[in-house]
């Protein structure tokens, strides 16, 4: 039989054992975040000071300060807070820093290049328990396309804050010059290379060509527009040997040679040289007569209209968005998603992006109303420029890239592949199975 | 030194050796994170990894809080059953969110774990069950497994924050401390398995000593038996001794009187007839003197068999030793309790029984007694019946005299008839208990 002495010592050890492993259960679980200091409770914003557009308007908290404001008004016993003045370029790293220190916002905003890596890290809570159970919420006013930006491995772990299409940019000055009537939002590849061809020449003719027929257009938006379906969900797997990829590479093949050789630059559409660029929505919106922005276009006159599609796809170009997410170990969970909601899904400050950002409201509601047309148009003295139309359907179409964590490595070499195909002259074909093959590989081991 | 003695500075020479481990492992890697941080390359460090790793000041907080609970776990002695599982699977839970903050990269708590439990289990069979479970964790805990299940970051990425040279000097430091840990625990086995060996050993050798105190034992037994058994013939023939002395010193004594007297008394008769009648009267008074003697003797011989055994054992034995020298059958009924009655009653009913059955046998020639024994009010009633060709004229002998007489004694009644067989009946009063229960 035990002493009691023993047993008591037993008893003693036992006890002292239990207040420690619930000491490192509260700090492990971070339940001293719970202990609100006083009564009121405080969320935390990550934020960056300029705009995703790569524009200085200074117009920067303007929409974050108003949600702010709508936000203590409706809940009283919550304090708002962010840190300001991290740029745009430093703001991963100090996502990341918080995130590794653990003391990271509840909720922030994340750049889509990102996103992968924060989803796959499982530093995002996911939001689907949120969305099923909040009423208010309904993922059918926003464009899907934006919508699905936000989810990896089939869950939502974001919402789109603000999004801007891809769309093609139109010198009309040259067309017109060349008696070449406009190509309407349903052109064809087609129509684009026929254009381009009859465009490229030289004008002055000193035997260099001077006047070009498109700039930019990568591979990229040629397999947008071609349907093709680069990646596996999962990523573990490339589909480079569909015959949309093979036209798709074999259309940028044939834009290129027309250029015989020549390279050109972005600067040759902003003096008026070439007829088209495609162009983010934002740098658009960015770069048009408006007070605070360059006229960098000022001395031709130009439009924007869908891209054009490809035999096996559609006028469909890319999505870029920017996105807000809820930090997984937030202890203000409910009151993060009712932050998230009030930016991504009330009128008012979806409608405020049009007037303090370049980018376009992810709802419906807001891109297609009036009031938005009215304000894309109040600086423009062409009314024709911008159709309202084009803007909401080249969003609500927008090509979906699948979500995974190397999706940046895997499009750098498929970009490395399409690159060495069209510069080595080879045979389009097997070099796109040769390199299928090879960048399967790398996807199956994540060898990057 | 005391081997156990031994045992226990090994144990505490183990933990703290892991303690300086999971404090250096902790350390660093709190470390590393704070350096990342500092260097503005958490971007990079993130991309590496496979999970946000916890707060740089959780880590050691953590894993020393739970390793302190596991150590106060090791602290709790001499528990059994269900207790103990409890405990060992809590040690090993615990070990096993330790090694998931170490990113499992180290798993030589789980060492500890299996030789303090093997300390607290004394006995071997019991110690296999804990022993499979604990090396079985043992052998689970391992990063590229578990990093099927868990996303975890390993040691070795958190110091890629430092140059290859220090990298490879770190993890060196780590992997001579672990190393060392295990030698300890090796060290440790061999040395718990040899003190359970000489443990055996000196059981085995008691054992031995006891087997042949044991034999020694059986040898003194088979002696006294023989002795017993002389002792019991010894017995014998000091009691015949006895008897004959008796006989000849009172029957003997009495009938030569008796015999001298008579033949005085047949040649007087004729001559002095007077004389004669009073040496009649001297032969007889010699005669009962001589009665009375055999009395007393008699009386001094106390039935062998009451000697040995109670009252009711006697009389079946008694019983069965007379059906098995003669055919006769006896059918013998007990309903009343035998065992309170003093030692002079004892002879009595015995006798009784004994005479009444020796009289059926030899006078009656029966071969079929009847014997009940039951209890009426305050009296024992005995009865004894046979089958035999009885007796019209009952003439007192010497059995049913001295029956009536002893019964007297105890102000008990006989009473016999002889018409169908010959029965006897006793009653002797019960003086013992306050009418105590009959059965």
């Amino acid at each position: 039989m035990m002493s009691t002495a023993r047993q008591k010592r037993n008893i003693a050890a036992g006890v002292l054992c239990g207040l420690l492993i619930v000491c490192g259960a509260a700090v492990w679980c971070d339940f001293h975040k719970m202990i609100p200091a006083g009564r009121e409770r405080e969320i935390t914003i990550g934020v960056f000071s300029d705009s995703y557009w790569e524009v200085q308007n200074g117009y920067s908290y303007y929409i974050l300060n108003d949600a702010i404001e709508l936000f203590e008004k409706q809940n009283p016993d919550v304090k708002v807070s962010y840190v300001s003045g991290i740029l745009k370029e430093d703001y991963s790293e100090w996502l990341s820093e918080r995130l590794l220190m653990g003391d990271a916002p509840d909720v922030f905003f994340v750049l889509p290049e990102d996103f992968n890596d924060l989803a796959e890290l499982g530093a995002l809570r996911a939001l689907s328990p949120f969305s099923e159970e909040d009423e208010e919420f309904s993922r059918d006013r926003f464009y899907a396309s934006a919508y699905v930006y936000g989810q990896f491995d089939k869950e939502q772990y974001a919402l789109p804050y603000e999004c801007a299409p891809k769309l093609m940019f139109v010198n009309r000055s040259i067309l017109d010059g060349e008696g070449i009537p406009m190509p309407g939002g349903d052109w064809s590849w087609d129509d684009f290379y026929e254009i381009c061809e009859r465009v490229t020449k030289d004008t002055d003719g000193n035997g260099v060509p001077d006047q070009f027929g498109v700039v930019d257009y990568t591979w990229q938006d040629a397999f947008d527009s071609n349907g093709v379906e680069l990646f596996s969900q999962n990523g573990e797997e490339c589909f480079l040997s569909g015959s949309n990829v093979r036209e798709s590479v074999s259309f940028v093949d044939r834009l290129e040679s027309l250029n015989s050789g020549y390279s050109i630059t972005n600067r040759e559409f902003d003096v008026g040289n070439v007829v088209f660029q495609p162009m983010s929505f934002s740098e658009y919106r960015a770069y048009k007569p408006y007070p605070l922005s360059v006229k960098k276009y000022s001395g031709f006159d130009w439009e924007c209209i869908p891209m054009p599609a490809g035999p096996e796809g559609d006028n469909i170009s890319s999505l870029d968005t920017l996105l807000i997410a809820m930090n997984k170990n937030t202890k203000n969970a409910e009151y993060a998603w009712e932050f998230m909601k009030l930016l991504t899904c009330n009128e008012q400050i979806q409608s405020e992006i049009f007037e303090y950002s370049e980018g376009v409201s992810v709802l419906k509601e807001v891109t297609n109303s009036e009031r938005t047309l009215v304000k894309l148009r109040e600086h423009v003295e062409d009314t024709d420029i911008l159709n309202h139309v084009i803007l909401s359907d080249a969003v609500e179409n927008a090509a979906s890239a699948p979500r995974f964590r190397n999706y940046d490595d895997a499009v750098s070499e498929v970009d490395r592949a399409v690159r060495d195909i069209v510069e080595s002259n080879s045979n389009i074909s097997t070099g796109l199975t040769i390199w299928n093959r090879t960048i399967n590989r790398k996807l199956k081991n994540n060898g990057w | 030194m005391d081997e156990h003695k031994v045992l226990d500075y090994a144990l505490v020479v183990m933990k703290n050796l892991n303690l300086i481990i999971i404090l250096y492992m902790v350390i660093l890697m709190s470390f590393c994170l704070c350096g990342y941080v500092q260097e503005n390359s958490a971007l990079a460090f993130l991309s590496r990894i496979d999970t946000v790793p916890l707060a740089p000041w959780k880590i050691p907080v953590l894993a020393v809080t739970l390793y302190g609970a596991c150590l106060l776990l090791m602290y709790i002695r001499g528990l059994n059953g269900f207790a103990l599982v409890v405990r060992v699977t809590a040690e090993m839970l615990l070990c096993f969110c330790v090694s998931y903050l170490l990113g499992f990269s180290y798993s030589g708590i789980m060492l500890l774990v299996l030789a303090d439990t093997m300390r607290d289990i004394p006995k071997m069979k019991r110690q296999f069950p804990f022993a499979a479970a604990i090396c079985l964790f043992y052998l689970v805990i391992d990063f590229d497994l578990l990093s099927i299940y868990y996303n975890m970051i390993p040691f070795d990425t958190y110091l890629e924050y430092f140059q290859r040279d220090s990298r490879s000097v770190l993890l060196g430091i780590r992997n001579i401390i672990a190393s060392l840990n295990t030698l300890i625990f090796i060290i440790y086995m061999i040395l718990s398995v040899r003190t359970q060996m000489s443990e055996k050993e000196r059981i085995m050798s008691l054992n031995k000593q006891l087997n042949t105190a044991n034999d020694e034992l059986q040898r003194a037994n088979v002696r006294l038996e023989e002795y017993a058994r002389e002792s019991v013939k010894m017995t014998e023939t000091r009691e015949r001794n006895r008897l004959a002395r008796e006989i000849h010193d009172t029957l003997g004594h009495a009938l030569t009187g008796i015999i001298t007297g008579i033949e005085a008394c047949t040649a007087l008769m004729d001559v002095a007839p007077e004389a004669t009648k009073i040496q009649l009267s001297a032969i007889a008074e010699v005669a009962r003197q001589g009665v009375t003697d055999v009395r007393r003797s008699v009386k001094a011989l106390r039935p062998d068999a009451l000697e040995k055994f109670d009252l009711e054992n006697a009389i079946s034995r008694t019983i069965n030793e007379i059906c098995t020298a003669t055919n006769a059958e006896i059918e013998y009924c007990c309903e009343a309790r035998l065992d309170c009655f003093t030692e002079d009653e004892e002879d009595i009913i015995y006798r009784i029984i004994q005479e009444s059955i020796t009289n059926s046998i030899r006078h009656g020639k029966a071969d079929y007694i009847q014997i009940f024994i039951e209890r009426e009010h305050d009296m024992l009633k005995i009865r004894i019946k046979d089958n035999g060709i009885g007796c019209a004229k009952i003439q007192k002998g010497f059995g049913l005299h001295h029956m009536e007489e002893r019964l007297n004694m105890l102000n008990g009644r006989l009473s016999y008839d002889g018409t169908d067989g010959f029965a006897v009946e006793a009653v002797i009063p019960i003086r013992w208990g306050n009418g105590g229960t009959g059965r």
